[in-house]
């Protein structure tokens, strides 16, 4: 919203109060204020001009060539092309240098051979207004060669309102409400504002029936003997100042009102109305409506209408209608002022997309005993610029109100200890009273009532009245306290723990295994689940999204890193990604509504395809493996056991054929880990150049917290020396290094104590189908050092078992 | 000795002159071995005349000693030698590059999110967590937010279902009742995470960030206490003394509530980042409203508090200067491997 510097000077004296200072004034103790600016500040620059002579352009019919006086002692010649400049006219000129809106700067030209050495300017030039059928002709009273904004009045300060900070204050949606309270923080009296309605005849009021409790009060007025003229440059100037574009007179002081008070009004021409009267009632179902901006509007029952005779002629509270609205020829009015109910006009303006300045004040919960006020500012702003104004009858005033008014008991020492200030019960009483509110009582207590225009919404409890105190005693002036407190540990609970386990994760993955953390987006697209085949899944989702086929919430959180990986191959040949977050899971939602929350760590690692001949373990599954072996253990839970899942309970991103689900302990799978679905490669973009080695793996967070902990137990360290041998087993291939190490294992008797496989090969060398195993064994006693025999009985026990699963030890 | 063989001063020169360790050890092989001639002489001893045996004795073991000492003497000066060599740096090049370490990376929302955390838990405040999906009771209901309440509109909510029973959350504030349901007063929490505004996207808007929430509930809490939190956590972000301002700021759920600046750290007289204010609106916040403490079961003529609301994104994208919020949460590897 924007306020007016000189509007607010009309409700209270500003002398020794800079439009900058009001600005800090409302910053620090009202609202939030989003800019202060000059308004138009090239008026600064405009002279007023006096056309001596008016002569035709003679190669230009539509052209005039004058000469105008601009006080500078000798007369300026001008082209103008308007078709209304004429001689003795006082018009606006800018001279050559001078800047208008939209970059247009003035310059000393010729045109059509005629020099001219500046422009007279019509409104629309200046900014002020639409009018282009002519320059726009001043007063006669004016002086050639002043400044325009001087002369005529026009110099003001724009300052912008961010309504959002005023949501709660319906008192401030007009300027004499922010004049209260720089007159609050300045110690000044508001200027006494006349809103008495003068006198009116004797005639029948408008009949008015409410219908409906949304509406609480109605006022209708006939007013007689207006004209929608132009109306006077100091109001149109204010308008346009704050963004109003000023159309005649009638509607002009309407919205002025509204403006100055904060109470909306409706204007209607009387003649257009039924002589039935007015009737405030719900809109019947498919109730169609035109508004005064020519849209067709649907209604629905839960809409207020204000009709007459059988006819809707206005939305109430947001807008009129286009056939009851006040035009050229409007000599008889019917002024409306009413409260209406807030949601019902919020539901409504929100349903039809239509926020009207109307709507917006209506939403705060205006002051019920503002529209007698606001009724009574209008006839008298009326009545000084239209001197043919009669009023025939009374003013109708329907509905049933409350005055909000009230009282609030206020203890001193509360206001004290939670601003945490020490502030005196005098000054406590002076500061509300500054405010408008009367204030009552002694010994710490005070009974405060609160005035109507702060009592619909704003002040209902005596935090409310604390914060009064505290905004204009000023937060800066409030010194810096510690808290004292008995403090222990956070308890060591589940939400604990888990902070725990992911800070392990985290550093053990950003560190030795080098992956990037990234976090996503929850939404998860439905471009990336048509890919996954995800499709069908149920999932959260939102009936707003911000674009088409983003309104998903992801179940897990793998979704996200593929749908990053294909850009991130491009850029990178490595890709470690992890990310930990949380899925969410619609069909088990609790009973509330609440769908189960999943705490999930992915991982992603991708690169080129190994080159033929590489290590066994070279590929990204085998290395991802071992990673995640590595985390489980960081987290002091027992080593993962591997196994093969049943391929129908893989995710869709898993590879049917390459995939195992690792457990720490008993219990739930905690690990899932796979190779790229390969029918999802080409999908993903993962082809020529991108072609991929990509692992995949997901661990539940959920089932990790919930393991057993097994940290690292002490074992002596060994006093016999350890023996290292090689062994190399050619087997069929069917046969798993699992089976064969297991051989391993038993022929050593308990003296294996590490087996690491180095090497896999197959080749022509075996034959067909058979594969060769290489392991390091470590063999050590607790009881002796192992000799030569030792190690030949293992040989021959290990070899005497693998030649019973058709494999033979190979020697070399 | 015949004329062929060295006479034992030019031995003892080509010791003293040796080049390097090798050589001097091969002369040394050479003069004192079983083969060379001092053993030579000692061995010839007993075919000399009786009379000239000691004598003979003596010189040969004189000399034996003192061409060891030369070999040790000239051996000492070799390795010195040597160590200055390699002390003086010859064939060093300063400007070789480092091997490189090659490391992973935490967000830098986690990194700032920890630093945050260990802050506040060393004040005795507990990290809470909240869903992201949430009820609107904790959304709006429980926080001073009913039904056609303009404040609705005050962050635009993603909804889940068509009544808006179930919500994105817009902020973090849920968590504020949830906590009072977990914990009794008096209390400390903070509660990090997501949240999720309709909003379209440039490149200081996003529709998904981070926010912290802040609550402290207990007996006479104030504003002042408010303001020690904040000048605390500033102290803590930015490793200085952050001047601060409160101004009046509504949120239905606070009251007073404020919008709390911090005087801009990077500039002194207005910059891009401060809009030339030389303010940084940094964070809303305000003592805890009657109606929310209720919501939470807590008695507000027993117990007070104050919470706050720090955008986590946003306090990322001012320490290392990110012009564009979009980058927080695209996943881009380049973008996450600058905060090693």
């Amino acid at each position: 919203m924007k306020i007016s510097y000189r509007w607010l000077g009309r409700h209270v004296d500003l002398s020794g109060i800079s439009p900058q200072r009001v600005v800090e004034d409302l910053t620090l103790s009202t609202c939030e204020v989003e800019s202060l600016t000059p308004f138009l500040p090239h008026l600064a620059n405009i002279v007023v001009g006096h056309v001596l002579t008016r002569a035709k352009h003679p190669d230009a019919d539509k052209l005039s060539v004058c000469s105008v006086d601009c006080g500078e002692g000798t007369a300026r010649q001008i082209v103008c092309g308007a078709p209304n400049v004429d001689a003795g006219q006082m018009v606006a000129v800018a001279l050559p240098g001078v800047e208008l809106p939209g970059d247009f700067r003035i310059k000393k030209s010729k045109i059509r051979g005629v020099e001219s050495d500046g422009m007279i300017c019509s409104e629309r030039e200046l900014g002020l207004g639409d009018e282009h059928n002519g320059i726009w002709v001043l007063p006669e009273t004016l002086k050639p060669g002043a400044k325009l904004a001087d002369a005529m009045d026009l110099s003001d300060w724009v300052i912008e309102i961010d309504n959002k900070s005023l949501t709660h204050r319906p008192d401030l949606w007009g300027h004499r409400g922010f004049a209260a309270e720089i007159a609050a923080m300045h110690l000044r009296p508001l200027k006494p504002l006349e809103t008495s309605l003068p006198p009116t005849g004797n005639g029948p009021t408008v009949p008015v029936r409410i219908e409906s409790q949304a509406c609480t009060r109605y006022l209708a007025l006939r007013l007689e003997g207006v004209q929608a003229r132009r109306s006077p440059d100091w109001l149109r100037a204010l308008l346009f100042a704050v963004d109003q574009r000023p159309i005649d007179l009638l509607v002009d002081l309407s919205n002025f009102v509204m403006l100055d008070l904060g109470q909306p009004n409706h204007v209607f021409d009387a003649t257009r109305l039924d002589a039935s009267g007015i009737t405030v009632r719900n809109a019947r179902a498919e109730e169609r409506f035109r508004t005064l901006d020519g849209v067709e509007r649907r209604l629905e029952p839960s809409d207020l209408l204000i009709a007459s005779g059988d006819k809707a002629v206005a939305l109430a509270g947001i807008m009129g209608g286009e056939d009851s609205k006040v035009e050229a020829g409007t000599q008889s009015l019917l002024l409306e002022v009413a409260s209406f109910h807030f949601a019902t006009v919020r539901r409504t303006a929100a349903r039809l997309a239509l926020r009207t300045d109307s709507s917006t004040r209506f939403e705060k919960n205006l002051d019920p005993t503002l529209p007698l006020r606001a009724a009574g500012h209008y006839v008298r702003l009326l009545a000084q610029l239209e001197p043919g104004l009669r009023l025939p009858a009374p003013l109708c005033d329907a509905g049933e109100w409350k005055d909000p008014a009230r009282v609030i008991e206020l203890s001193c020492e509360r206001v004290r200890s939670l601003l945490g200030v020490e502030l005196a019960d005098v000054h406590i009483a002076d500061i509300l009273m500054r405010l408008g509110f009367g204030v009552k009582g002694s010994s710490g207590t005070l009974y405060v009532s609160v005035p109507s225009a702060r009592a619909t919404k704003d002040i209902g409890i005596d935090s409310d009245l604390i914060e009064e105190v505290g905004r204009i005693h000023r937060y800066g002036n409030i010194p810096e306290a510690r808290i004292t407190a008995p403090i222990a540990p956070p308890p060591r609970d589940e939400g604990w723990q888990r902070r725990m386990l992911v800070r392990t994760l985290q550093d053990r993955l950003a560190g030795a295994a080098r992956f990037h953390e990234t976090l996503s987006y929850s939404f998860v697209s439905d471009a990336i689940l048509a890919e996954l085949g995800a499709t069908e899944e149920r999932h959260v989702a939102v009936i707003n999204p911000i674009a088409e086929g983003f309104s998903k919430i992801r179940r897990h959180v793998m979704p996200s890193l593929l749908a990053t990986l294909a850009h991130n191959r491009r850029m990178a040949g490595e890709v470690r990604l992890f990310e930990i977050g949380k899925g969410y899971q619609p069909e088990y939602s609790s009973t509330r509504g609440e769908p189960r929350e999943v705490h999930e760590l992915s991982l992603v690692w991708a690169g080129p395809v190994p080159a033929k001949g590489a290590r066994f373990d070279a590929g990204r599954f085998s290395q991802l493996q071992g990673v995640l072996e590595d985390l489980v253990r960081a987290t002091g839970r027992q080593s993962l056991s591997w196994s093969a899942p049943d391929p129908a309970s893989l995710p869709s991103w898993a590879h049917p054929g390459r995939a195992l689900v690792g457990r720490a302990g008993e219990g739930d799978a905690l690990v899932t880990l796979a190779a790229l679905e390969p029918r999802l490669a080409a999908r993903l973009g993962l082809k020529d150049e991108l072609a991929s080695d990509v692992a995949l793996a997901e661990l539940s967070l959920d089932v990790l917290l919930g393991a057993e902990a097994a940290g690292p137990r002490y074992r002596p360290l060994p006093v016999f020396p350890a023996v290292k041998v090689d062994v190399a087993v050619a087997a069929p291939r069917e046969r798993s290094a699992g089976e064969l190490a297991a051989v391993l294992t038993r022929a050593g008797k308990g003296l294996v104590r590490d087996l690491e496989l180095f090497d896999l090969y197959e080749g022509e060398k075996l034959g067909a189908g058979r594969r060769s195993h290489a392991w390091h064994v470590t063999l050590v006693s607790d009881e002796r050092t192992l000799g030569e025999e030792d190690i030949g009985k293992f040989f021959q026990r290990a070899e005497r078992e693998f030649t019973q699963l058709g494999a033979e030890l190979r020697k070399g | 000795m015949s004329d062929s063989t060295p006479s034992f001063e030019s031995v003892l020169a080509a010791v003293r002159a040796a080049g390097d360790a090798a050589s001097l050890r091969a002369l040394e092989r050479e003069q004192l071995g079983k083969e060379g001639p001092i053993a030579a002489l000692l061995a010839s001893i007993p075919t000399l005349p009786p009379e000239s045996r000691k004598e003979a004795g003596q010189r040969a073991n004189r000399m034996k000693s003192e061409l060891a000492a030369a070999v040790a003497e000239r051996l000492q000066q070799l390795e010195e030698a040597q160590l200055a060599a390699e002390r003086s740096g010859a064939g060093f090049d300063a400007t070789l590059p480092a091997a490189r370490v090659e490391r992973g990376s935490l967000h830098p929302l986690t990194q700032v999110t920890r630093e945050l955390e260990d802050l506040f838990t060393s004040m005795g405040y507990t990290v809470l967590d909240g869903p992201e999906v949430e009820l609107d009771w904790y959304n709006f209901e429980a926080l001073n937010i009913p039904r056609d309440h303009p404040a609705r509109d005050m962050q635009d909510t993603f909804r889940c279902d068509p009544a808006g029973n179930v919500v994105l959350r817009p902020h973090t504030s849920p968590v504020q009742v949830r906590a009072m349901e977990r914990m009794r007063p008096p209390f400390r929490a903070i509660a990090p995470g997501k949240v999720f505004r309709q909003e379209s996207t440039d490149a200081s808007h996003e529709h998904t960030f981070h926010q912290m929430e802040g609550l402290v509930v207990g007996k006479d809490i104030s504003v002042g206490h408010l303001i020690g939190a904040m000048k605390t956590l500033l102290r803590g972000v930015f490793g200085r003394e952050i001047e601060i301002r409160l101004r009046p700021g509504y949120f239905p759920f606070v009251e007073p509530g404020f919008e709390l600046d911090a005087r801009c750290p990077f500039c002194k007289s207005g910059c891009r980042v401060c809009k030339q204010s030389t303010w940084i609106e940094l964070l809303p916040c305000g003592m805890v409203h009657p109606n929310v403490l209720r919501a939470g079961n807590i008695d507000p003529a027993e117990w007070s508090g104050f919470a706050f609301g720090l955008g986590l994104s946003r306090l990322v994208m001012l320490r290392h200067g990110i012009d564009d919020v979009r980058h927080l949460l695209s996943g881009d590897v380049r973008f996450l491997e600058q905060f090693r």
